[in-house]
């Protein structure tokens, strides 16, 4: 994830640490678990809605043998011990396990951060209160347009209002609560719309999300953007950012799953904010990394397949059932695994100026269109100007002369 | 043993491959696919410098795991499950690969 809000603006959020290390005021997660991977686990494969892009395939009904109560807080156990910071339950629709409250609160005494990633519409305020009690530290709901495109983006119609409803509730009991927005041409007209309609309900987090290309969502890769119209997309949430800081709405903007957004951004300080805060992006997404799949995220799926990142869900590195998550993970034996890692890339990213901030963007992406996981990501939509451009180095200050 | 369903959409097939033709064949994950070619071409892109790939449907493998999960989750023992399937359950509900939406 890249903070616009943290980079342009220069605001800290309690995941900024996990990201760029700088350090704040407010409380960040510890140095030592920065080390371990985010989990995303999809607890169930059944949801209520059917969204286009869904990619865990989610159905109506759940799947038969996913990991229960007890295999779940045995998961967590393992999490915890590997030192695991934040665990993100998804689904599915996470809601439509009765247990969802039991294993929050679980991962909370167990020192996992717990975090929810939900489509709304399943929260009462009866939940978000007992998810509030249970620890849950956050709450980011889907939506993907205003009524019109999101129920027919989101495959149910009246899923944006009961969305709404649903963060209504969080907000109303004081749980931490965000947007997740996933931009297409089918629903990118809507965007500006949807984040000053929330904002006015009074939610102040709002996460934008490239698509990628996995489950559903490599069924409609024709709804991706272009390029061009990435660029103005992207453009304008970095002005809609600053435009609310501004105004005095500290509002908390991120980008999700396309890491060349890290070198437009750069380019864009250096445009408007000029070369002392290109400087000072550049250097704080070096040290954030670029694309986390397969080191600093992962997945554990309804039936314990440990997968590189959520959106890959058709390639598993093992399963928790037999083997510990940790063990799965740490084992590099696995040649793809390893690949993952080191990152050697081909094609245009080998001499892009930006390959250190991106890592050469999303492998499932390359692995759909290119066959090869680590070839350029096809959603790269840097100009050949601005790869081979020079990055930003920031000029060490001149060091004081004995006696001077 | 730790022979639960593995997917629930496609076919899931264990991987193994062999470095060269001296070497010791891995298990180096599992893939999702419809049909053993299918699931072989993407192994061999994911793994294209494999000398040998062998796949074995995951529901016909036996696992006999040390460490394995069921084992060590002390609930489904005593009566504590509420919101998951137990052991029991799952295992006479295995989807069939044709009975699978693809």
């Amino acid at each position: 994830m890249i903070s616009l809000s943290k980079l342009l603006c220069e605001t800290a959020a309690a995941g900024d640490g996990l990201r760029y290390g700088d350090p704040s005021d407010v409380p960040q997660i510890t140095e030592e678990k920065q080390r371990r991977p985010v989990v995303v686990w999809n607890v169930t494969r059944g949801c209520n809605l059917a969204c286009q892009h869904c990619y865990a395939s989610a159905e109506a009904e759940r799947a038969d043998g996913e990991l229960s109560t007890a295999e779940g807080k045995r998961l967590l156990d393992d999490l915890a011990e590997y030192g695991v910071p934040v665990v993100l339950f998804s689904g599915g629709e996470p809601l439509v396990r009765d247990d969802l409250t039991e294993l929050v609160a679980y991962a909370r005494e167990r020192g996992i951060r717990p975090v929810l990633s939900t489509n709304g519409t399943l929260l009462t305020p009866d939940r978000a209160r007992a998810l509030r009690d249970a620890g849950l530290a956050y709450a980011g709901v889907s939506v993907d347009g205003l009524a019109t495109a999101n129920d027919t983006f989101r495959g149910r119609e009246g899923a944006f209002d009961a969305a709404v409803r649903g963060i209504e509730a969080c907000l109303d009991v004081g749980l931490k609560t965000g947007l997740r927005y996933t931009v297409t041409e089918r629903t990118v007209d809507d965007l500006e719309g949807v984040v000053d309609l929330l904002h006015d309900v009074g939610v102040d987090r709002f996460c934008f999300y490239h698509l990628d290309y996995g489950g559903r969502g490599g069924d409609i890769v024709d709804a991706d953007l272009n390029p061009e119209r990435r660029r103005e997309v992207v453009r304008r949430l970095c002005d809609l950012t600053r435009e609310y800081h501004a105004d005095g709405s500290p509002i908390e903007t991120l980008l999700v799953g396309n890491y060349a957004d890290g070198g437009f951004v750069v380019e864009y300080a250096r445009d408007e904010l000029g070369d002392e805060a290109a400087e000072r992006i550049y250097a704080a997404l070096r040290r954030n990394g670029g694309d986390p799949a397969g080191d600093r995220v992962a997945d554990i799926d309804y039936h314990g397949n440990v997968h590189p990142t959520q959106f890959w869900q058709g390639y598993a590195l093992g399963n928790v059932r037999d083997r510990p998550f940790g063990a799965i993970w740490e084992d590099e034996s696995n040649p793809l695994l390893a690949r993952l890692r080191d990152r050697e890339l081909s094609g245009k990213c080998v001499d892009c100026c930006y390959r250190d901030i991106c890592g050469g963007g999303s492998p499932l992406r390359s692995l759909t269109v290119h066959g090869d996981p680590l070839a350029p990501d096809p959603q790269c939509y840097l100009t050949e100007a601005e790869r081979r451009g020079e990055p930003p180095v920031a000029v060490p200050e001149p060091t004081a002369e004995p006696g001077d | 043993m730790t022979d639960g369903p593995r997917d629930a959409t496609e076919r899931e097939w264990e991987l193994f491959r062999r470095a060269s033709v001296e070497g010791p064949l891995t298990h180096v994950g599992s893939v999702t696919a419809p049909s053993a070619p299918v699931a072989y071409e993407q192994a061999a892109t994911l793994f294209p410098e494999a000398a040998d790939l062998w796949l074995c449907p995951a529901d016909e493998t036996r696992r006999y795991a040390s460490e394995a999960l069921g084992a060590r989750a002390k609930g489904d023992e005593d009566g504590t499950d509420e919101g998951g399937m137990a052991d029991g359950d799952r295992k006479g509900t295995v989807p069939e690969p044709s009975e699978v939406d693809a």
